[in-house]
């Protein structure tokens, strides 16, 4: 039976290295072009080259879910950044449409595009699975798939995303050495989550919860779930500071702003917090770090779209490129935030700060793009 | 001849919503094919007809407690359900296949049946009953699966997400390069699948007595039961038969994406769209009027509407503005024959 299936694999994997049946990229070994900018993920990451094609391209986004501001302010950075000078030239035409969160339209509006003869496809999948068919469409025509932020689980695309296992280790490392300077080695931890379900809730609480396991303190980790959401955060902190009193830190996944506002509303003392990028809370860690409320601050960059269409463009034009792309983590802490940089306390609480890669030439900030009108950044 | 023309007339003025529906469907769809780049090819055909499977079986789902005035909140649950129980069952050899087809089918008929005895023998509202019932549904798909996946034999997902040439080829049926298939060779597989499912569920059985009382419990539940006509049986039926539909939504969707998800939003969002697609379609929301080939029209002019944000450039921002007031344009549509009526208690009918 085994030698069956390895030979039917054999015969498959015969079949699929004839360009006839299939096109696509090739697996090449590293290193990849521009390293600085496009990291690969970890030494095993494999690294890919697709067959070189004159520009300038045709690129879409195929977003899903489209309503909170993270979604609003990466389709703005998508729009903004397809106009940058270094890259305006190459691109021919760009398109960004928003399914919802419909498995069925998403792919299909893949497929759509690949139908169109567009040359490279930038995409938030709706879920982890379920992209064999546009995968093999794709790879057909030579068009360059860039799932990022909710990747997909195959090693068969080309995928940009940050590290979530090392951000909550981080945010959960910085609470052990702030708690530890205070003389802390145990208690009552509170853990905002994200969206249940999800693989980046999953890999950053479960990086949290090895973090603390680590130190072997007496850490006990009470779990709310927030949905990454300021309003729904700061219902179920409260909620939790009414059931257990009070917590010596509090790890947030997201709705940072209002897992703060909880706190500061229910009286409980300022304890060391790690949370998301969002402008509100970073405004609330530079008022209260006085206080005790020491702070933090990395985030999911919106920016992350930008990357990935500088990935794409670089595979068209034939760079060897890894399969999975690591974005460093934009981390701030309490004392590292300056007004105007990293943070701006005359703008809204509710859009997410960091938006700009140095190394990759993606210097779009997140204010500039929020606080103009559309017509301004276009 | 003559009585043929004449017969679609009388057709035509009873089904001003269906005609009028598959007019617009025809044109936007024609619109759609002049201005795409690879218009009126087999690819562009065959991924319209992917993305659409789902939602038309959901909307036809929909149509049958919707005719008898009622509604079914919980198609979309029945949809993910059937589709997560898919991608546990659904691999393996193909008398595993079929038998996992069965399966899936069978649950969601099941589930269907279910809600019909609670709605008849609780003397339940369906809106209500179905709104509970849908997060039963949701709950066991969860329960199935709680993180998306799930093992989809993959020649099932080429075959039949493509052509029926593809659909020859992966099976090696038979030559699918034979000069005799050639006509028919460029047939989406899933535009075939929604087809032969209308045709031979839905078709044969609004012509049976079972049918005809869901039409008339729709129009005027007091009298059809003192005319004798058999409420209850009728009623489970219908929703046994929208649990049927529904579940087939579940399986192409399991199929087409080789796993399942057991997503809430799109489980929501399945059910509301689906009464937007009836609606479309000419079926009256009161019951009484219409059918499930009108709500697959309706479904189908709800996708391609969708279809022409990637070919025109609109502000991804305004996009679902956009197709908010194309919708209400396309319902209001379906109104315009109020302006004719000339006695205003037909409006109350």
């Amino acid at each position: 039976m085994k030698f069956l299936s390895l030979a039917t694999l054999a015969g498959a994997s015969l079949l699929a290295s004839t360009s006839l049946t299939m096109a696509g990229p090739e697996i090449v070994s590293g290193p990849g072009v521009d390293p600085a900018c496009f990291a690969a993920w970890d030494a095993d990451t494999k690294f890919m080259q697709w067959p070189a094609a004159e520009g300038p391209y045709r690129i879409a986004v195929v977003n899903g879910f489209v309503g909170n501001t993270w979604r609003i302010q990466m389709i703005k950075t998508a729009k903004a950044y397809a106009e940058d000078p270094s890259v305006k030239d190459k691109i021919a035409e760009f398109k960004v449409v928003s399914t919802g969160t419909d498995a069925p339209a998403q792919l299909g509006a893949i497929e759509d595009f690949i139908n169109q003869g567009f040359d490279a496809i930038i995409t938030i999948a709706v879920s982890p699975d379920g992209f064999d068919r546009v995968i093999r469409l794709a790879d057909r025509e030579n068009v360059v798939l860039v799932p990022f932020d909710n990747v997909l689980d195959t090693d068969a695309v080309m995928q940009v995303n940050e590290d979530q296992t090392e951000m909550g280790r981080q945010w959960a490392q910085f609470l052990i050495d702030e708690l530890a300077a205070q003389g802390v080695t145990g208690g009552k931890i509170l853990e905002v989550r994200g969206l249940a379900g999800n693989s980046v809730d999953r890999d950053r609480s479960a990086a949290i919860h090895a973090a603390f396991e680590a130190t072997g303190g007496d850490w006990e980790i009470v779990e709310v779930v927030g949905n990454w959401d300021d309003g729904t955060g700061q219902k179920v902190t409260a909620d939790a500071i009414a059931v257990h009193g009070e917590f010596a830190a509090v790890a947030a996944q997201g709705g940072t702003t209002g897992v703060v506002q909880a706190l500061i509303d229910a009286g409980h003392k300022m304890v060391p917090i790690a949370g998301e990028s969002e402008n509100g809370y970073r405004k609330q860690l530079a008022n209260l770090s006085g206080d005790g409320l020491k702070g933090i601050s990395i985030g999911q960059s919106p920016g992350l779209v930008a990357i990935s269409i500088k990935a794409a463009i670089s595979a068209l034009e034939g760079n060897v490129m890894p399969q999975l792309i690591s974005v460093p983590l934009p981390v701030a802490t309490y004392d590292q935030l300056e007004d105007g940089v990293n943070y701006w306390s005359d703008l809204p609480d509710n859009f997410f700060t960091v938006n700009e890669f140095p190394p990759c030439g993606v210097n779009i900030s997140g204010p500039a793009i929020m606080s103009q009108s559309e017509a301004d950044v276009s | 001849m003559n009585s043929l023309l004449s017969s679609l007339a009388i057709s035509m003025r009873q089904n001003r919503g269906f005609y009028g529906a598959l007019f617009l469907l025809s044109a936007i769809y024609l619109i759609y094919n002049i201005l795409h780049p690879r218009g009126f090819s087999s690819a562009v055909f065959v991924q319209n007809a992917n993305e659409s499977v789902a939602i038309v079986f959901v909307a036809m789902a929909q149509t049958i407690p919707v005719l008898m005035g009622g509604l079914d909140l919980s198609v979309g649950a029945v949809m993910t359900l059937a589709s997560c129980i898919a991608s546990v069952l659904v691999n393996g050899s193909p008398l595993q296949i079929v038998f996992g087809m069965i399966v899936t089918l069978a649950s969601g008929t099941a589930f269907g049946f279910a809600n019909g005895l609670i709605i008849v023998y609780g003397r339940l509202q369906p809106i209500i009953a179905t709104l509970a019932t849908g997060a039963i549904a949701m709950g066991l798909a969860l329960f199935i699966r709680p993180k998306p996946g799930g093992d989809i034999d993959g020649d099932l997902n080429w075959a039949l997400t493509n052509s029926l040439w593809d659909f020859v080829d992966t099976y090696q049926l038979f030559d699918p390069d034979a000069l005799w298939f050639q006509p028919i060779a460029w047939i989406p597989t899933p535009f075939l699948i929604i087809i032969v499912v209308a045709v031979v569920v839905w078709i044969p059985f609004r012509r049976t007595v079972t049918g005809r009382t869901i039409y008339a419990i729709g129009s005027a539940e007091g009298p059809a039961y003192m005319s004798g006509l058999p409420i209850n049986r009728a009623k489970i039926a219908a929703f046994t038969l929208s649990g049927f539909f529904a579940s087939c939504g579940g399986l192409y969707l399991a199929i087409q994406t080789a796993s399942g998800n057991a997503d809430i939003t799109q489980a929501g969002a399945y059910t509301l769209n689906s009464i937007a697609a009836v609606v479309l379609g000419g079926t009256s929301l009161l019951g009484g009027i219409g059918g499930a080939i009108g709500s697959l029209i309706g479904a189908l002019i709800l996708r391609v509407i969708s279809f022409y944000f990637r070919i025109l450039s609109i502000d991804p921002l305004l996009q679902p503005l956009v197709e908010g007031l194309v919708l209400l344009a396309a319902v209001s549509l379906g109104a315009i024959g109020v302006l004719r009526v000339k006695n205003r208690l037909d409006l109350f009918r």
